[in-house]
């Protein structure tokens, strides 16, 4: 999604060779290709399409038989969607609908995610995100690249959970952990799967523009940021493969990433450095380098809870769940609350969706995907959520939807995203997301694209990275 | 005078057209490489509220500033940095005519507080920075700041710093003034497990061109509505007549800094060592002393005009510290939000620096140039709590410093001015945001423990938008010993109001 969002908000590329080998395109490249706001240009498949974008060698080791990927990825899961679906409303067949449609479509309350059904409606303010008309299309199957499914096979009935349901690192090697969740700790897997999901490419560079719309839909904010990530445990698709380093496996280092900010002026120089750790009760390491200051300064690693830089998500919310399962550090009792079809704008291939100065998004295309609803209820009182729910897709583990909800029991944040499908690489790239700050009446509107870059190293995320990218 | 008229014009001019182009505003492709332009124009009024000597009951400052940044990465290896900026006080074209400006002689200071224009001034920074491998070059004027402390600057020395407009900074990132240095960075690759990051970061500084602290200056002529209320019985402390050598250019004041810079068990820590001259003088005075000069030999209130007479010099200035970070987990409490605290470390060691020691046991001011070993240091404890009861969502910023400098061999007779041989200060300061971070509420108390005085700054942050930001705020200060530490602005409370316009 635009979970892209919080992930690129903790805080923006069509082909720009900049050196052979080190490729990467950045926001005004972007945003000549697809504006953030009334541009329906499928800018996916056309201008900004990988195999356009990337170096052909890198394309082609990127790329698999779609038949096999296809083929291997439902022998993980057990199922493909199109099998799993159409039995709630089936009367609701592909097409377009208007929100003016929904007394004569009944069915459509049932099949779509209550807030998503409550989205389905004339643009205006207070929250933008509205869908004032959708597209229907007829399910299809999703499937993760050769490499990752691999890794996933390998690792059925490998991965385990400890008696508490938090999972026993040393199990987990690479890719989905758990395609086929079941048992006492079933809700855990499924969140595991979200957490473990290898969303993104082991190495890439990534450029996001945001907008942030006030209860009038004024735009109160625009920011530009990219972002530098390394996988450094579970790699499965750019060398090295398995652990990045001896480093990364004898600290238990799961990721690396330099996160700096283009725009707003204020921002601009801010780089914020993040390190995270396997070990559930290892807050990650946080540091950054102040624009102002010109100096590097270690950030606290538990300030985690407070929106970032006027966004509508907390560190805690990055990726839509911020968080690793934890027995001592917030820790969550997960159920699954439900387990069935809705219809969800998942994945729109081409990225011609839009959002118009109304707050209304356009061209996203909604299917019914078979999901697991996950109620996940904080037992520490002092956080900043007595609950999320967290919609899950079955089929890629994808996190769809999360709704987080105060002390007091309000839906506080939201977070919507549906990521483009890149099919013959068997990943799911950036694109755009919502998200909502349902009392203080706030949105945040992103777009996002992203490019492999097996030139990162660490030196890119490391100490000097910040030195280097900061003002 | 009418190329300053000229330059303002231009440079209004500029601001008008940035201000409502936003095709200025983003980003733009040079030759095929990414040029960013950025910038803020910002229009400030304080409103005091004595009418003392020494300070202006009204409005007292009209403060524009106007800044242009620009990034261009030329390669992916090397890339350009520039700034500049304008910053006039409008109060001496306002208050041309105001016979109580006049008559305090104010309007005296015109040709320092008026307009900066100074090259130094215009051109905040402009400097190359070349990435090759696990190295970094960066030549050219910058600013280099080491330290940890927000509050108060122990480490932070290589940069000079410009404090004429007072505590209130011009603009904070302004106010430390880059000048022409070399840096060399080395990063070399790290595989240890208790090692993250390592650093080695040199700075050589030719002293091209030697720009010192813009300190607060003596004398309503010359410091204006900042200058220090001095108490001298029956008169006022007036200007300087100074006599300050400076290093050669080149020749002299040649400055070399390194430092180790290391990430590790969770800690960041830096060790330093700087070999070069303090940025500000050491003076002391000299026959006549103290003496009125004609034509103001009288201020606006009757009392006596005094002169200092002074010379001085940019002294030596060596010293070895460290400095650590660290974040204390354990310490972490749910029923304060679970944040834990940081704690931030700093300390140096400087090696006979000199200082002005006077001798009271005479009548009239003996001074002379002495050495002492100088230590410094201070803690930053920095908390975020939450308060449920007074901000629902978001938490409260707690940043706690104390700051503790010992001179040594501080002299058995002799006084140092301004400093015992221990001195304390205190720093805090709280914040917080409402409404989706558009109102962000502070309150920032310093404290001088040795001479008992304070002062206080509260202040809100309206951000409508990232283009628009609004201040409202305070300066407030209090002293329990007339003349000591922060009691020499006790006059000077005053209010003030902040638009800032921001592009890019």
């Amino acid at each position: 999604m635009c979970f892209l969002v919080l992930f690129l908000a903790l805080g923006v590329m069509a082909p720009s060779l900049w050196a052979a080998e080190q490729f990467k395109i950045n926001s005004q490249e972007l945003e000549k290709n697809k504006r953030l706001m009334d541009d329906p240009r499928p800018y996916l498949t056309t201008t900004l399409a990988y195999k356009k974008v990337l170096p052909p060698e890198l394309y082609s080791k990127l790329t698999y038989d779609i038949e096999e990927m296809k083929k291997l990825w439902a022998e993980c899961v057990g199922f493909r969607a199109p099998d799993e679906v159409g039995k709630i409303a089936p009367e609701i067949k592909p097409g377009t609908y208007s929100y003016k449609d929904k007394a004569k479509y009944p069915g459509l309350k049932e099949l779509m995610i209550p807030m998503y059904y409550e989205f389905f409606k004339e643009g205006g303010p207070p929250l933008a995100g509205s869908y004032a008309e959708i597209k229907v299309v007829p399910t299809r199957q999703y499937y993760w690249s050769l490499p990752v499914a691999k890794a996933t096979k390998e690792g059925m009935g490998r991965v385990q959970l400890d008696d508490n349901g938090i999972i026993k690192e040393e199990t987990w090697v690479a890719g989905i952990p758990f395609p086929r969740p079941e048992g006492k700790f079933k809700a855990n897997q499924v969140i595991y799967n979200w957490i473990k999901t290898p969303l993104w490419l082991d190495n890439y560079y990534a450029t996001s523009v945001n907008k942030g719309f006030t209860r009038t839909l004024r735009v109160d904010q625009e920011m530009v940021a990219d972002v530098m990530y390394l996988t450094l445990k579970g790699r499965t698709r750019l060398e090295p493969y398995g652990w990045y380093d001896e480093r990364a496996k004898k600290n238990g280092e799961l990721s690396q990433m330099n996160f700096f900010y283009q725009a707003p002026r204020d921002m601009y120089g801010n780089v914020i450095s993040i390190t995270g750790y396997m070990e559930p009760e290892k807050y990650d390491q946080m540091m950054v380098y102040i624009n102002a200051l010109r100096r590097v300064r270690l950030l606290s690693a538990t300030d985690i809870q407070d929106a970032i830089g006027g966004a509508d998500y907390a560190y805690v919310d990055n990726n839509g769940f911020g968080q690793k399962l934890s027995t001592t550090i917030f820790p969550y009792k997960n159920e699954i609350i439900a387990e069935r079809e809705y219809l969800v704008p998942f994945s729109t291939w081409d990225g011609s969706e839009y959002m118009n100065a109304k707050g209304e998004v356009y061209n996203l295309e909604w299917e019914r995907r078979p999901m697991y609803v996950v109620k996940m209820t904080q037992l520490d009182k002092n956080f900043v959520y007595s609950y999320r729910m967290a919609y899950v897709d079955k089929e890629t583990g994808i996190l769809v939807n999360v709704e987080n909800f105060d002390q007091k029991g309000r839906l506080y944040r939201s977070t919507r995203g549906q990521r483009p499908f890149i099919p013959e690489m068997g990943m799911f790239g950036m694109g755009c997301g919502i998200a909502n700050d349902h009392l203080d009446l706030h949105t945040s509107w992103t777009l996002g694209y992203l490019v492999p870059a097996p030139w990162l190293t660490r030196a890119d995320v490391s100490l000097r990275g910040l030195v280097i990218k900061g003002k | 005078m009418n190329k300053k008229k000229l330059l303002i014009s231009v440079l209004v001019a500029s601001l008008t057209v940035l201000t409502f182009s936003s095709a200025i505003a983003e980003e733009f492709s040079v030759a095929g490489r990414p040029l960013k332009l950025f910038g803020y124009a910002t229009q400030e009024v304080s409103y005091g509220f004595s009418d003392a000597y020494d300070t202006e009951k009204g409005i007292n400052s009209a403060l524009m500033n106007l800044f242009v940044e620009s990034a261009y990465d030329i390669t992916k290896d090397l890339k350009f940095y520039g700034s500049g900026m304008l910053s006039v006080d409008w109060i001496y074209q306002l208050k041309c005519n105001d016979s109580s400006w006049v008559d305090k002689l104010f309007s005296k200071s015109k040709g320092n507080l008026n307009v900066d224009d100074k090259y130094w001034q215009l051109l905040k920074e402009a400097r190359l920075t070349w990435t090759p491998g696990d190295f970094m070059f960066r030549v050219g004027k910058q600013i280099v700041s080491w330290g940890e402390l927000l509050g108060f600057r122990i480490m932070d020395q290589i940069n000079p710093l410009d404090q004429r407009r007072g505590f209130l900074d011009v603009e904070f990132e302004t106010t430390i003034i880059p000048i022409w240095l070399f840096r060399a960075d080395y990063y070399p690759k790290i595989t240890s497990s208790w090692l993250q990051d390592l650093g080695f970061e040199f700075v050589y500084n030719p002293n091209a061109d030697f720009i010192p602290n813009q300190d607060l200056m003596a004398g309503n002529a010359e410091g204006g509505i900042w200058a220090p209320n001095i108490p001298i019985p029956g008169a006022h402390l007036a200007t300087a007549v100074s006599k300050i050598s400076t290093p050669d250019r080149w020749k002299e004041g040649n400055e070399f800094a390194f430092r180790v810079k290391a990430n590790m068990l969770g800690a960041i820590t830096t060790l330093n060592f700087f070999y070069g001259r303090d940025n500000s003088p050491v003076t002391k005075l000299i026959p006549p002393f103290m003496s009125p000069i004609p034509p103001d030999i009288l201020a606006s209130d009757g009392a006596l005009l005094l002169h200092p007479f002074q010379e001085g010099k940019y002294p030596f200035f060596k010293y070895v510290g460290a400095t650590i970070a660290k974040e204390l987990i354990p310490l972490r409490a749910s029923f304060l939000g679970d944040v834990a605290p940081t704690i931030y470390l700093e300390a140096l060691y400087a090696f006979d620096s000199t200082f002005t020691f006077t001798n009271p046991l005479f009548p009239f001011p003996v001074q002379r140039f002495g050495k002492s070993d100088d230590f410094r240091s201070g803690i930053e404890v920095t908390w975020k709590v939450k308060i449920p009861a007074l901000n629902a969502r978001t938490y409260f910023s707690f940043m706690g410093e104390f700051f503790y400098r010992r001179i040594m061999d501080y002299p058995s007779v002799e006084e140092i001015a301004g400093l015992k041989k221990n001195n304390y200060q205190t720093f805090l300061n709280v914040n917080t945001q409402y409404f989706h971070g558009k109102f962000t509420p502070s309150f920032t108390w310093i404290h001088d423990i040795n001479s008992n005085s304070n002062f206080f700054i509260p202040k809100l942050v309206y951000d409508f938008d990232y283009h628009w930001h609004f201040t409202l705020g305070g300066q407030l200060f209090s002293g329990a010993k007339n003349g000591q530490g922060l009691q020499l602005f006790d006059n000077k409370d005053q209010i003030f109001f902040k638009v800032a316009y921001k592009w890019g």
